[in-house]
């Protein structure tokens, strides 16, 4: 067995290093007693207990164990509330002391993602203080039975508007919920309730009812909604607001009539939107394809039904983006790739090289190019052959070297160079390269740059 | 020739900091150690004149401060620096620009380069002022907020672009030797390759004295100093105004403020 394969060597090498950024990435598989060696190294200065607890990369048991051992102070406890990765217990934790003292931070617990329900529960009970009960309102761990109890104390309340949109707009809150927040709710929550991912159908049924008579915004919302029958999709398909006929536009469930109206339509907000369909027939592409908007071109340009031949004619437009969406079409030809490849725009040029389709030979040709964008799509490329990336990893330009670093085909022989990149993000990244051996990556454990030397650690400390 | 560049590790505020206990500046253990952002161009600025020159060119780096500061000045050899000199006594602490500047001229009046490069300011103190006083205490000729400079190492001249308000530029012919600061952007600066890195951390840094460049302490510190540091607090702000609301009701309103603003 490899000597980094066991939790002792990786363990011992982190301790013999010495820095608090290996101690994290091996705490998860130390025993306790080795455990007392990195918390030494991790929080034997308040100055190092400060920067983990803010890290944003800071595993979640070292934040629960600065959480043990650093409870009382508050400059630590404020960076841990904010911190993402605490994991729940540490922040019942830090409840637990905060929740009579400091208002502040209690909305920071109050938003936090990993806060348990219980503890929610018992803000919404106890708390006076309205930033942490809003913070609960949005926060969308909470459950349905902590967001009811707030609605519940809130209803008499001068802020309680405000608590019920949050509830609205929180992805968390249930059908039955946003149905009794609906029939009291004003104009704009009905709209957050009706786009909800949660909203009931009835609610739906509710409002196209009421179609011809409601107010403008909800008609907006109504609009987009692929459960609206087709009365209610050709009343709004005729509607004043190109708003409404926008979100008509783009619903699939707008039958063939209703968007060949619209494709007469005066804003080029609605056609944009008709060019992103699925289901265009022949006859509206014709009639989109000659829009003097060349956001609905560009649109088609990338629309995987449109045929090959509406694709070439695209080859020769007059504005780039519209060329681009070509060369980015999955369906697009060999041929019209080789067209757009001597584009004189750099960007289109770009697009065929990320192109997945793009031929070998094609590649070999723009790698020629003078444009970095160009270069970094052939490096980034899975077709382009081998010795060809070998030259872009000696190239100066980093957004080169790290496409080549990002290509799914590069081997073992053109990553290894790499590990001595002078730019630290390419290196970490070559540490989850499926290519390179483990003894290659050993050595970013030893990299001059701290979140290299993480990542190696975590990673080997992961892979036991 | 000689390019005597004057660098200095600055302290970046970590967020909710705290003020220290006499009240005259941040607590230390919030603060953020890194090599300050303008010297890194002028660090750059020297290493091109280094590598595009025939003649041998040595590019020394220098810096005023304790131990910690080591680290940013192996960054700097990482970089292509040929030697690095650190100056420290305990008698520098609450030493202000001109004292640091007196301190810099005293090492360049050793080690007698043919420019000294500096950056504009630094990002903490900020008062853009250190390379001026160097230049002052050598009696050189001085340009500040260069922005491009034309320079053949050993030469009595250079040609220098200075950055001023509005985007104007203006070109200055300037006596050499001289001291220069760099602004940013005036090239792009290397990142260190992993051998440099490596050769950097063997590499010795000279530790100099007060006395080894003939002064005392009495020359430097706070009581030296033509300002003292009185305190450092964070002003008291207003709150800003939550724009509370659906997101729709959100965006009515700042069209509203907005429009209150323009007037319309």
């Amino acid at each position: 067995m490899l000597a980094f394969k066991t939790a002792k060597y990786l363990v011992d090498k982190a301790v013999e290093a010495g820095d608090i950024y290996s101690a994290a990435a091996v705490y998860q598989i130390a025993n306790i007693e080795q455990r007392v060696l990195l918390e030494s190294i991790m929080f034997g200065k308040r100055r190092d207990a400060l920067v983990l607890a803010r890290w944003e990369y800071t595993p979640a048991e070292v934040l629960n164990a600065i959480c043990i051992r650093c409870l009382g102070d508050a400059a630590i406890a404020l960076r841990l509330d904010r911190n993402q990765n605490t994991p729940a217990v540490a922040i019942s934790e830090l409840y637990d002391v905060e929740r009579r003292s400091n208002n502040s931070l209690t909305v920071l617990i109050a938003q936090h993602q990993h806060t348990p329900n219980k503890v929610l529960e018992a803000i919404v009970e106890f708390s006076n203080d309205i930033e942490s009960l809003k913070a609960v309102s949005k926060n969308p761990a909470a459950n349905t039975h902590v967001l009811r109890l707030l609605l519940n104390r809130m209803v008499n309340s001068e802020m309680n508007k405000v608590i019920v949109k949050n509830v609205a707009a929180n992805p968390s809150t249930s059908g039955d919920l946003l149905a009794s927040i609906y029939e009291k709710g004003d104009t704009t929550t009905r709209v957050v309730v009706l786009g909800h991912v949660n909203c009931p159908l009835f609610l739906i049924d509710l409002a196209m009812t009421n179609i011809s008579s409601a107010p403008l915004e909800i008609q907006r919302q109504l609009a987009k909604d692929n459960r609206l029958n087709i009365e209610a999709l050709s009343y709004l398909s005729v509607s004043h607001d190109k708003a409404v006929r926008c979100g008509i536009a783009a619903n699939l469930a707008s039958p063939s009539v209703i968007v060949k109206r619209l494709l007469n339509d005066e804003s080029h907000l609605v056609k944009r939107a008709l060019a992103t369909r699925a289901d265009l027939s022949t006859a509206s592409i014709k009639r989109l394809m000659i829009d003097k908007d060349h956001w609905v071109r560009q649109w088609l340009a990338r629309n995987l039904m449109v045929s090959r031949k509406v694709l070439e004619s695209f080859t020769t437009d007059s504005h780039a983006d519209v060329r681009r969406a070509v060369a980015r079409n999955k369906r697009c030809s060999t041929r019209l790739f080789a067209v757009l490849a001597n584009d004189e725009n750099a960007w289109v040029r770009s697009a065929v090289a990320y192109q997945k389709n793009a031929t070998k030979r094609l590649l070999e040709v723009l790698a020629n190019d003078a444009d970095v964008d160009v270069l970094s799509g052939v490096a980034n490329n899975s077709r382009t052959p081998q010795w060809i990336l070998q030259k872009f990893i000696a190239s100066p330009e980093a957004d080169i070297r790290r496409a080549v670093i990002l290509n799914r085909k590069a081997q073992r022989k053109t990553l290894l160079p790499l590990l001595e990149d002078s730019y630290y993000l390419h290196r970490l990244i070559l540490v989850s390269s499926a290519k390179l051996k483990e003894s290659d990556k050993w050595l970013l454990c030893n990299d001059p740059d701290f979140q290299v030397r993480f990542t190696a650690f975590h990673y080997f400390a992961k892979s036991l | 020739m000689k390019i005597l560049v004057a660098v200095k590790q600055v302290a970046a505020l970590d967020e909710d900091f705290e003020i220290r206990a006499d009240g005259k500046d941040v607590d230390e253990d919030f603060l953020l150690y890194d090599l300050n952002e303008w010297d890194d161009f002028s660090l750059e600025e020297a290493m091109k004149i280094k590598e595009s020159s025939d003649a041998e060119v040595e590019v020394i780096v220098v810096s005023v401060g304790p131990d910690r500061v080591d680290e940013s000045l192996r960054k700097c050899l990482a970089k292509g620096a040929d030697r690095a000199i650190r100056v420290w006594d305990e008698a520098i602490q609450g030493s202000d620009a001109i004292a640091i500047g007196q301190i810099l001229a005293a090492v360049a009046k050793k080690e007698a380069p043919d420019m000294v490069f500096a950056g504009v300011q630094s990002s903490d103190q900020s008062y853009a002022s250190t390379g001026i006083a160097t230049a002052a205490y050598l009696k050189w000729p001085h340009a500040a907020v260069v922005a491009d400079l034309q320079y053949q190492p050993g030469a009595n001249k250079a040609i220098i672009r200075r950055e001023l308000e509005g985007g104007m530029l203006q070109e200055v012919e300037i006596n050499c030797p001289a001291v220069l600061t760099i602004q940013l952007g005036i090239n792009k600066p290397r990142y260190a390759s992993l051998r440099g890195i490596k050769q950097a951390a063997a590499k010795p840094i000279e530790e100099v004295s007060l006395a080894d460049i003939g002064l005392s302490a009495g020359d430097v510190g706070a009581d030296s100093s033509m300002s003292r540091v009185r305190r450092m607090y964070i002003p008291a702000k207003g709150r800003a105004q939550m724009i509370e609301g659906t997101l729709a009701e959100q965006a009515a309103k700042i069209i509203q403020i907005i429009n209150e603003f323009k007037g319309a």
